[in-house]
This record gives structure tokens, sequence and C-alpha cells, in this order.
């Protein structure tokens, strides 16, 4: 029996005529990785901002660690967990090396008295993003692609129970996608982290996950590795006009096949 | 140039001016930094300019002119971080606003009052050469409080100005920062009118910063560098202004424009000549 991390119950944000989100109930497990998949406006990225403790929610609780986020526990409970949000044009203005912005993902770094960061964290978070060899370059001279594992080093660096990511792999070409889902599968075998992915390509992610959850202002199909999501769930979300194309059979969602055992409306 | 310098130190004025003048240096250097850090180069237009009607208020009142010009410029700055957001008018609007609204009253309030003769040429570009005793004193205290707010809160303000939804996520009060943050600056303005005066303080809340931004490779360094170029400027424009006779506060914005343009000049041509190899 694992512990859990994250347990969502009956949430809703937005007003009760017209929710954003709606009824929206997770449990997610220490060394679990989940996919959010959705089309656009959704309620992803305010469902990740939720959790994320930025968003109040209007409706529902929300359990981190097993301890009930309030105002109260919010400090504690945030420095566990590290955070990926999505950047538009992020244009970084300040002088920092490499090293340095992943130093502000330490727990304790914004602290008076916190001035010695930990080195050998640092390089550590690095090494896992293959970063390591960049740690002393200007962050601002170093690709879109590179930023994103700098940041992500930064989120890794604090050794978060519960790592929240919001379409990372915007920046990236598809080898490096793939690498950034691996190392997130490996950290979650590993080191026992929960990792709670939004995505809007579920092709590129399906055989990296351990669970994908479909939503669109609910949560519309909640598929286990080796389930299929159902056509009826792909048109509630993404509409009538929707195409489905066969991806490799072992991945979850992307069969054609219809049927299944789920039926909403 | 010795003899100059010499001669400069022997005065009397400019030694007692010089000690406080260094620590308006120093401390509007370490914030003008943040103040760029976080786009906050109006704000602190907005907050000098509104401080004249809170040293219109202490002079109609006969109250003391530093004091009261310090409370309501850290209120109207505190006032522009929380006004945006409850009535959805725009930062840059809403200092506008507060802006022209604070300095017609000020000026209204100062051309009213019949009781004191006031120096509105020293109040509105400054002049460290008439500093009093008691000035000096509310200066010490001010920009040590400052210092020592900006040492223990520079870290938190640093990840902010980065990436705030990131700092917000990893549990730092953001909104309480930035109130802080605001605060600061309005306490900073302050200290800066007496040097620079309400129309030049802007000049010393940004330019330093500006200048240490062509060349600062971490933030330490940039910090560092900006005193620097704030220490050098403000050396420069007194000596000026005691050997030509120049007001003292426009001599010092204009030594740093001076430097400005000579780092953002020399900045270019090594940036030309490194994409030439």
């Amino acid at each position: 029996m694992s512990t859990s991390i994250v347990k969502v119950s009956h949430l809703r944000f937005g007003p009760a005529s017209k929710p954003i989100l709606d009824n929206i109930s997770l449990d997610v497990e220490a060394g679990h990785f989940m996919g959010i998949v959705g089309p656009n406006g959704a309620g992803k990225s305010t469902l990740i901002n939720i959790i994320a403790g930025l968003t109040h929610p209007d409706g529902g609780h929300i359990d981190l660690m097993g301890e009930c986020l309030t105002r109260y526990s919010r400090h504690r409970l945030l420095k566990q967990i590290g955070f990926l949000h999505q950047l538009h044009d992020h244009q970084p203005r300040l002088p920092m090396r490499v090293s340095d912005v992943v130093a502000m993902g330490l727990p304790n770094y914004a602290m008076p008295w916190s001035w010695g960061d930990d080195q050998g964290a640092i390089l550590e978070a690095l090494t896992l993003v293959d970063m390591e060899t960049l740690a002393g370059n200007d962050f601002r001279q170093l690709s879109g692609g590179q930023r994103q594992r700098v940041r992500l080093a930064r989120a890794l660096v604090r050794k978060p129970k519960l790592l929240l990511l919001d379409e990372p792999s915007a920046a990236l070409d598809s080898v490096s996608q793939d690498r950034l889902f691996r190392l997130l599968r490996r950290l979650c075998d590993e080191t026992g982290m929960c990792a709670i992915m939004v995505e809007h390509d579920i092709a590129a992610i399906s055989s990296h996950v351990d669970s994908v959850a479909c939503l669109n202002r609910q949560i519309h199909h909640h598929a286990m590795k080796g389930e299929n999501i159902p056509d009826d769930v792909w048109r509630a979300m993404y509409g009538e006009h929707i195409q489905i194309v066969a991806h490799d059979a072992g991945c979850i969602g992307c069969s054609p096949d219809t049927g299944g055992d789920h039926h909403h409306d | 140039m010795i003899d100059l310098l010499s001669d400069f130190l022997s005065s009397p004025v400019m030694a007692a001016s010089l000690l406080p003048a260094l620590l308006i240096a120093v401390v509007t250097a370490s914030m003008s930094v943040m103040v760029m850090a976080h786009r906050l180069s109006f704000l602190t237009v907005g907050v000098s300019h509104a401080s004249l009607a809170g040293l219109g208020i202490a002079v109609s009142m006969s109250l003391p002119l530093l004091p009261i010009a310090t409370l309501f410029s850290v209120a109207i700055a505190l006032l522009l971080a929380l006004m945006p957001k409850r009535q959805g008018i725009s930062e840059d609007a809403g200092t506008g606003i507060l802006f022209a609204g604070s300095m017609a009253l000020g000026i209204v309030l100062i051309s009213t009052a019949t009781t004191t003769r006031v120096d509105l040429f020293g109040l509105l570009f400054g002049n460290i050469l008439t500093i009093t005793a008691d000035e000096k004193l509310w200066l010490y205290f001010l920009g040590s409080l400052i210092l020592i707010v900006m040492l223990l809160a520079s870290r938190a303000w640093w990840s902010i100005a980065f990436d705030s939804v990131t700092a917000e996520a990893s549990g730092l009060p953001v909104g309480a920062l930035r109130l802080l943050l605001y605060g600061l600056v309005g306490l900073t303005v302050i200290l800066c009118v007496k040097l620079a005066g309400i129309v030049l303080t802007a000049g010393l809340m940004v330019l330093p910063a500006a200048c240490a931004w062509l060349w600062g490779r971490s933030l330490a360094g940039l910090w560092l560098l900006s005193v620097g170029f704030s220490v050098t400027g403000t050396c420069a424009g007194l000596i000026w202004s005691y050997t030509y006779e120049w007001p003292s506060g426009a001599s010092v914005v204009l030594a740093l424009c001076g430097l400005f343009v000579a780092s953002w000049t020399i900045n270019t041509v090594l940036a030309a000549i490194r994409t030439q190899k």
C-alpha cells in the first residue's frame, strides 16, 4: 500500500452555474506518473495551478501528502512540491549563471540566513537533465530547450515528493521530449516521486505514464496502463469531428477500438 | 587634479555633505537594481513626484518636512501596489493619476502657505549642500533601515523577479514581499529627494542599475557594479558642482547619464568586435 500524495475530492472552480472545473476527484500515490490530457480551455492548467496552491478552488478540497492544503499548511507543503509552469515567450533578463537558476529551487533559497547554497545538490539536479557541463554558463544565452531543462533541474533540486508539470515539452524537440519523459519515469520508479503532467499530445506520453486523465471541465475518463480510452470519451472531450488514428497497440488510449465500459454524455 | 580634490575636501560645506551623499548613492544604487529587475522605473517617477503633496502638507501645517514626506511617499507606493488588482486600472495609469493629482495638491498647498518660506527649487531639483543636522540623522536612519531590509529580502525578491509564478508555487508570500518592495521604494525615493530633488530622483533610481546591467554577469556583480557606478557618478557630480557652481542634484544625474552613455557605447562596440571575430 503506497501513500497518497495528492487527493482531490469534488473540486469545483468557477461559478456553480458555469464551472471551469466541476466535480474533479483524483487520488495519486507515491511513484505514480499521471498524464492529464484535454483540449484547449479544458481547465488543465487551472487544475495544476490549484494543486500547486496558486489558485483557490471554489469547492471541494485537496490533501497533499495526507494533509489538507490550507493557507496555514501551504508554505510547509509547497516546499515538497516541484512546479514547472507553462511559459509564454519568457525572456530571462537577469544575469544569472545556470547553477544560480537551479539554486533558486532549493527549499530555503529565499531565507536570509541561507547564503551558502548546496552545490552538490545543484550539480546532481543538473546531471539529471544532462546540463552539468553548462553549470557556469549565462542562462540568458541558452536555447529554449536548454532553458527548459534548467527549469526542470530547478524544480528537481528540492527533491520533491510531487512534481507538477504544465506542458513541459512545449519547447523541446521530439528526442529531448522522449528523454524528458524517460527521466520522469525513472525518477518516479527510483525515488517514489509522484508526477502529474499536463500535455495535449496523448500519443507522446502514453507509453511512459501509469495513467491518463481525460479532462474537459470534468474528468471524463481515467485510463490505467493497458486500458483503452473509448471513442465516446474522445467525442465528449473534443467534439464530434474527431478522427481517431491508430498508434502502436501497446500504449494507453491510442487504440482505435470503439466500445469499452464507460459512457459519458 | 590633486589641488582640486584637496580644495573640494577642505571646503566645509562639501565635507559635510559628502558622507550623506555617498550613503544616498549606495542605498539608491542597491535599490535601483531591484527597481530594474521588477520593472518599477515608472513607479519611482510617480512616487517621487507624488511626494510633493507630502511636502506640501508638512509645509502648510508647519510639520517636520522629511518624516511627513516619508510617510506620504510610502503610503502612495503601497496604494499603487494595491490599487491595480482591486479596480482593474493598469498600474501605469494608476501611477499617472496619483502622480498628477498629488503634485497638483502639493503645488497648491506650498503656494498658499504664507507662514514659511520654502525653498521650492531645492525640493524640485535637490540640494545636498543645504542639508541640516536633523536631516542627516533622518537620512542615516532611513538608509541603514533600507539596506538591512534589502539584505534580508534580496534573495526572495530575486526569485520573484526571475519567475514570480514559480516563486509563489515554492511557498514564498509573493504579495507581501511585493508590498514590502514598493514600501521600500517609497522610502528610498525620500532619501533621493534631498540629493536629486523630486524631478531628478528617477535618475538616481534607474541609471546606476542601467549601467550595471550592461556589464553584470551575476546578481552579486550587478549589485556591486551598480554601487560602483553610483558612487563614481555622485563624486564626479559633487566635484563639478563645487568647481563650476552647478546645482548638485543635476550635476550628479548628468554624471550618471555620462557614465551610462559611455558604458553603452563601449559595450556596443565590444559586442560588434566580438561578432566580427
